[in-house]
């Protein structure tokens, strides 16, 4: 029996130029639909959402960086696990992955009041592509229903499929080249980085003991999977804000 | 035991209490939403065989190899290939869902064909003495270019426009420190992974108003006074003191005569947000022609194209002499703002636009005619900015047009009497004539020299995913760069009192529906629509955040949303780029912005 993973990404938020290519990525691989014409940055559906903030000063002095945010497949206590009547999340013990399970899920949302990141997606609308686009849809991953939520799970039909290709092989253990979620894959800087974290010869487990690495909102104790890292200190002062700044603000 | 109605019925409430004691009824209702899944609404992705394909995308100029994803032959994801070694497997936002750029609602699905060919028939045999027949090539460099200089060769008083093409390529590779004047170096400046794979070894000094994407991962920004760009580079080339440029721009002395030694330290290069603008000419004091700045040659043509009309500038163009002028606006490129097009108009001229897109010349043109759509048509892609040596690749097509389209380069070729042959098979063999260079095959990743392939395995590796790189040779210096001299800096007394300032590169043409993550459902980028304010600006004008107003330019006018932001300058709107603002703003940059 191989050990378990813990999976997780590190994000170099210095490097991150919010070009948005993870979020197209992620929303090309897991089927998420364009948004209808109400919606709008409160009921849109991104499973990576990149934020702009800034160190709140007036212009010259203002300085931006641009801040990734997905589900941080919270380690310990996962708040949206607890809360979930209907046992439709869980976290996978071989992975670390929390799992979301739309078919189990009734949309009462608790998950996205409980979750600290505000990472969770609620499907306000039926999903609905234009004529002739429901062709390019991955057939690997299922269209959610409206009515229920929904967030990232570090692409697992791609871990399905490196398992499936492991398996053929005769192996027990995946490359670690097959599974890469889609928003790693597409970041065109290099700046997100996947892989086990309790493999200490692995890139992203050594980019999470850099000094310049944080977690958001290390306080409460969730010990999230996804560390950050800039050499800047006020982007790291905003890992202890309930919410990056950005959406906030007056370009909001 | 004698069974009794009342034992009867014990037993089956006691069954019924019990059972809601296992799991089987709170499973069957956690269940009950499986069924919906299945809604005819909800569609289901197809299954079928899957593989992998190759391409180029043709968004711009950079040309990405691509590697999609296929279902059944239907692309259902691109990703970029990484061996390649100019774009590095990396492709932008808009790249990664061009596939689904034919199924767009708002695309040009029918246009009046055989209308649109009388027309410029009839225009070209009634046309009076001086009056011309015009293409202008949006994307000048591919090989339809070639088609179209070729055509217009044959016509009599044919004329060849395109927007000015930088006659040299830039080498991040060989900089030490890139000094850019508003150049979006990370944000779709030449090829992005080329860029993202040389930031480790140059330092960045980015000068411009406002903090953009660039700015923003720069080494250093300074922030400058808009228009005031000239008086800067004058001080980095030593014309005029720095006292006098920190005067003039509002940057420190002493930030300006850091970047001034940082270039005289190191190889540097200087880019300028337009490849045309007299500031790259700073290059040749800075001793970087040949080293950072560098000469390209053309991929080889067939010697019988070499029979073509020059390429010529709008401007150059004399008032009212084009009678006929045929706009291919299939693929997005260097749009020239309308203003500037419509003086060169004859009074009755006809004007012809292929487009995929209602948004760019097709709100002017008299006959709007279907063009194909990555990736659905063959299309080869020149050189990007920074791809130092020649190279020719095919944008093989992985889907049949979904649409009845006109393949614009085959009608201009008709309209001149061209013969009707594959110009990219024709160009392919006199490359592979040629001998030079190498052949990359994205299958395997190996790279070939052309002398040990056969002309047919090099159009096969071309259209199945390769690409032919030139040799690099010996570094020479480009020609036509000009001079460096001080010109007029922006007035900033009259009665358009801010800066336009785009701060938002958007491409024109179709984009994914799928763009709306990063619009509207993120406010990551700013839309057409939306313009961002200083406090104090909008506070003198009575406009509120998210308010409607109007932008009034010497052009027109646009009804916008204001957003205030504290990061925007006293004095500068910003917008976000694309043909209605290049109309509404055109060569002279100034606006109002007043409550709607």
């Amino acid at each position: 029996m191989s050990a378990n993973k813990r999976y997780g990404m590190s994000i170099d938020i210095d490097k991150c130029n919010g070009c948005g290519a993870c979020m197209m990525a992620c929303a090309v691989e897991n089927n998420i639909p364009p948004a209808p014409e109400a919606a709008n940055d409160r009921r849109g559906v991104t499973w990576i959402r990149v934020y702009k903030v800034d160190n709140h000063l007036a212009y010259p002095e203002r300085r931006t960086a641009f801040v990734p945010v997905l589900c941080q497949q919270c380690g310990h206590d996962t708040p949206c696990v607890h809360v979930c009547p209907q046992q439709a999340v869980d976290v996978d013990p071989e992975t670390g992955i929390v799992g979301q399970m739309p078919e189990r899920c009734l949309g009462c949302r608790y998950c996205m009041v409980a979750c600290p990141y505000h990472a969770r997606y609620f499907n306000w609308w039926d999903p609905k592509w234009p004529a002739g686009m429901e062709k390019t849809l991955n057939p690997d991953v299922a269209p959610r229903m409206r009515g229920v939520v929904e967030k990232c799970n570090f692409c697992h039909g791609r871990w399905h499929a490196a398992q499936q290709k492991a398996a053929a092989a005769g192996q027990r253990e995946i490359d670690a080249a097959d599974y890469v979620p889609a928003c790693v894959e597409a970041c065109p800087t290099g700046a997100l980085r996947f892989g086990d974290l309790s493999d200490s010869s692995t890139e992203v487990a050594q980019d999470a003991q850099r000094p310049e690495s944080f977690r958001l909102l290390e306080k409460i104790g969730t010990e999230p999977k996804i560390h950050y890292r800039s050499r800047r200190d006020w982007v790291r002062e905003i890992a202890s804000a309930p919410r990056p700044e950005g959406k906030d603000g007056l370009r909001g | 035991m004698t069974t009794t109605r009342r034992n009867l019925l014990k037993f089956v409430g006691g069954g019924a209490a019990g059972a809601l004691l296992t799991p089987a009824p709170w499973r069957l209702i956690t269940d009950t939403a499986l069924w919906s899944e299945n809604w005819p609404g909800i569609p289901r992705p197809a299954r079928g065989e899957i593989r992998a394909r190759f391409t180029h995308c043709t968004l711009c100029p950079a040309g990405c190899a691509v590697r999609a994803r296929c279902v059944n032959g239907q692309p259902v994801s691109l990703a970029g290939v990484k061996p390649h070694p100019i774009s590095h497997g990396a492709l932008c936002p808009w790249g990664i869902a061009g596939h689904h750029l034919p199924y767009h609602p708002a695309r040009v699905r029918q246009g009046p064909v055989k209308e649109a060919l009388a027309a410029v028939s009839r225009a070209i045999t009634q046309r009076g003495a001086g009056e011309r027949v015009a293409v202008l090539d949006l994307r000048p460099g591919r090989t339809v270019s070639w088609t179209y200089r070729r055509a217009m060769a044959a016509i009599d008083d044919g004329l060849y426009l395109a927007p000015r093409q930088p006659a040299y390529a830039i080498d991040l590779t060989a900089a030490k420190t890139v000094v850019s004047f508003g150049a979006p170096l990370f944000d779709g400046w030449g090829t992005p992974g080329n860029v993202f794979a040389a930031r480790a070894n140059f330092r960045l000094v980015q000068i411009e108003p406002v903090e953009t994407r660039t700015a923003a991962l720069a080494d250093v920004w300074l922030p400058i006074r808009p228009g005031t760009e000239t008086a800067m580079a004058a001080a980095l080339a030593g014309e005029i003191t720095i006292a006098e440029a920190a005067r003039e721009t509002g940057v420190e002395e002493q930030a300006i005569s850091a970047v001034k030694e940082a270039i005289g330290n190191s190889p540097a290069v200087v880019l300028a947000a337009d490849p045309g603008s007299p500031l790259m000419s700073l290059n040749a004091k800075l001793r970087a022609l040949g080293r950072t700045v560098v000469a390209r040659r053309e991929s080889p043509v067939p010697d019988a194209w070499k029979k073509a009309a020059p390429s010529t500038e709008m401007a150059a163009v004399p008032d009212k002499a084009i009678r006929v002028l045929l706009i291919d606006e299939s693929l997005p490129g260097g749009y020239v703002p309308w203003q500037d097009i419509q003086p060169k108009l004859a009074p009755n001229a006809v004007v012809v636009v292929f487009s995929s897109s209602s948004e760019g010349y097709a709100r002017h043109a008299q006959y709007v005619l279907p063009a194909p759509v990555y990736p659905e048509m063959a299309e080869d892609i020149g050189p990007a900015i920074d791809t130092v040596a020649a190279v020719f690749r095919i944008a093989a097509p992985l889907i049949a047009p979904v649409v009845p389209v006109v393949n614009p380069g085959e009608l201009v070729a008709r309209i001149a009497g061209l013969p009707q042959t594959d110009p990219l098979r024709d160009r392919a063999d006199a490359i592979h004539k040629a001998g030079r260079g190498s052949l990359l095959s994205y299958a395997d990743g190996k790279s070939t020299s052309m002398k040990e392939v056969t002309a047919d395995d090099f159009w096969k590796t071309l259209n199945q995913g390769g690409c032919w790189m030139d040799d690099t040779g010996k570094k020479a210096a480009p020609a036509g760069l000009g001079k460096f001299g001080r010109s007029g800096t922006c007035p900033t007394a009259h009665d358009l009192p801010l800066a336009v300032v785009v701060a938002e590169a958007r491409r024109g043409g179709l984009e994914s529906p799928l763009m709306s993550k990063l619009e509207r459902e993120s406010n990551l980028r700013m839309t057409a629509n939306r313009v961002a304010l200083s406090p104090a600006d909008a506070r003198s004008n009575g406009i509120e955040n998210g308010g409607r107003c109007v932008l009034e330019t010497a052009c027109g006018r646009l009804s916008v949303v204001a957003m205030i932001d504290a990061g925007v300058p006293a004095g500068v709107v910003e917008v976000a780029g694309g043909p209605r603002m290049a109309d509404l703003c055109g060569a002279n940059q100034r606006a109002r912005v007043v409550r709607a």
